[in-house]
């Protein structure tokens, strides 16, 4: 089990560096290309409470330091994202029950909510940001900036998962299972 | 509840607690150990980046020659080919020509470096470039090209810097209008792109006589951006209730821009 966290760990860390330097999609307004979310929402419906209250701190954290500018710390702490991604987070771990039935198509489905919960990272984002800068509007881009990570996730968050799964199996981690460790 | 979990729950919060109250110092620099950590992986992947970019230009080329074998000979093609080359060659050294000519008439000490990564962040608006504090950088210098300002360096590490874009609606640049004695403020709009950045002047005289295609400047005020500076020029003025706003244009093609140059400081 602490090696497949301990993987999923290297795995969000390497998808925020590659993040870096994925552009983002222009006929979708500049919406971003997420992986990060897709990974994060595995191991919340693959890994026991503890664990999963790890990953989410680790994730918040190298999402604030990665992505938010110095600058921008006065209206976005480095922290915030702890709790954005916990409340989804917990949303996803109430369906470990249905991920532990081990049946793809249940898998896949879990996925598909993953890849839906994503725009909710965004908005949250978004919401605190507006708070902040005293000013709240809406367009057709920051609407697609923050739906259109989701709409690829629909995507994304499939091909995660059934690439995750193996590797849980290939660490000696079976959800649910015996004979894991 | 079982007692694991509660246990879980409360170190989380506290965890959380802490790292919400950690000094702002602090949290910058974890975010520069960051960097700094992932800066050999930045450098490579943008050497990597570069590389793919010049094979399908290559392949791209090849293309077009396999059309023209068609119509023309061996040789020609050759020729052709090797034209092409020089012109792309040619563009290069002009381009760099004149961030030379820009860097030894400048009245500041400039510091090239070229662009590594360009954040493809949803809210922000960042990119890194392949100098750091081994090199002079500091936070909050400025950074420009021939054309015009960029943004303002952020977070620095050792061989590697962020840089905060003027396309960011969290830089703000004191600016003044060509011809004018309007002052305002001019900083990015919110989820804005570097391929069609809006950048606006908030806090304009509402009378102001402003025109498409005036010039703006930065004014110096703030310390951190020198004045004189082009920032780029007037698209269109719109008076609200208190204010002018002035939607402006960016004079640096940012989804384009390879290499700048970091104000160190005065010649």
């Amino acid at each position: 089990m602490i090696l497949f966290f301990t993987a999923l760990i290297i795995l969000i860390f390497g998808s925020f560096v590659f993040q870096l330097f994925l552009l983002p999609v222009i006929f979708l307004h500049g919406a971003a290309i997420l992986f990060v979310p897709s990974i994060y929402f595995y191991g919340c419906l693959s890994l026991p409470f503890p664990l999963m209250l790890t990953l989410t701190f680790a994730t918040g954290l190298l999402n604030d330091l990665f992505l938010i500018s110095r600058d921008s710390h006065l209206d976005f702490t480095v922290g915030t994202s702890i709790l954005t991604y916990l409340v989804p987070g917990l949303i996803m771990h109430g369906f470990r029950p249905l991920f532990l039935q081990h049946r793809w198509e249940i898998h896949y489905l879990l996925a598909e909510i993953c890849a839906l919960l994503t725009p909710f990272l965004l908005l949250i984002e978004y919401a605190i940001l507006s708070f902040q800068r005293s000013e709240i509007f809406l367009s057709d881009v920051i609407i697609w900036r923050i739906f259109g990570p989701g709409l690829i996730s629909l995507v994304i968050a499939p091909c995660v998962f059934f690439i995750l799964s193996p590797l849980s199996y290939a660490l000696r981690y079976r959800p649910g299972l015996p004979g894991s460790r | 509840m079982k007692s694991t979990t509660i246990a879980a729950l409360g170190i989380f919060g506290i965890l959380v607690v802490l790292t919400l109250l950690l000094p702002h110092t602090q949290k910058q620099q974890m975010q520069g150990a960051l960097f700094q950590l992932i800066s050999p992986v930045l450098r490579t992947g943008a050497s990597v980046q570069q590389q793919l970019n010049g094979v399908s230009g290559g392949l791209k080329h090849l293309d077009e020659l396999e059309q023209e074998n068609k119509q023309l000979k061996l040789d020609n093609e050759q020729l052709r080919a090797t034209n092409s080359l020089l012109k792309n060659l040619e563009a290069e050294v002009n381009r760099l020509n004149r961030a030379l000519g820009y860097r030894e008439h400048s009245s500041f000490n400039l510091h090239p470096a070229r662009i590594i990564t360009r954040d493809n962040s949803t809210w922000w608006n960042t990119c890194t470039i392949d100098r750091g504090s081994k090199d002079g950088i500091a936070a909050d210098m400025a950074v420009v090209t021939e054309k015009g300002l960029v943004g303002k360096v952020t977070t620095v590490g050792k061989d590697i810097a962020a840089v905060l874009l003027i396309s960011d609606e969290s830089l703000h640049v004191s600016a003044t209008i060509e011809g004018t004695q309007e002052q305002g403020i001019v900083s990015g709009t919110r989820a804005s792109t570097n391929f069609a950045p809006d950048l606006r002047i908030r806090f304009l005289n509402k009378m102001a006589a402003l025109k498409p295609g005036m010039k703006v400047f930065t004014a110096g005020a703030g310390g951190v951006f020198p004045s004189n500076l082009l920032i780029g020029s007037v698209k269109d003025f719109k008076v609200k209730e208190v204010e002018g706003i002035a939607m402006v244009t960016a004079a640096v093609d940012l989804a384009d821009v390879q290499d700048v140059f970091v104000i160190t400081g005065q010649k």
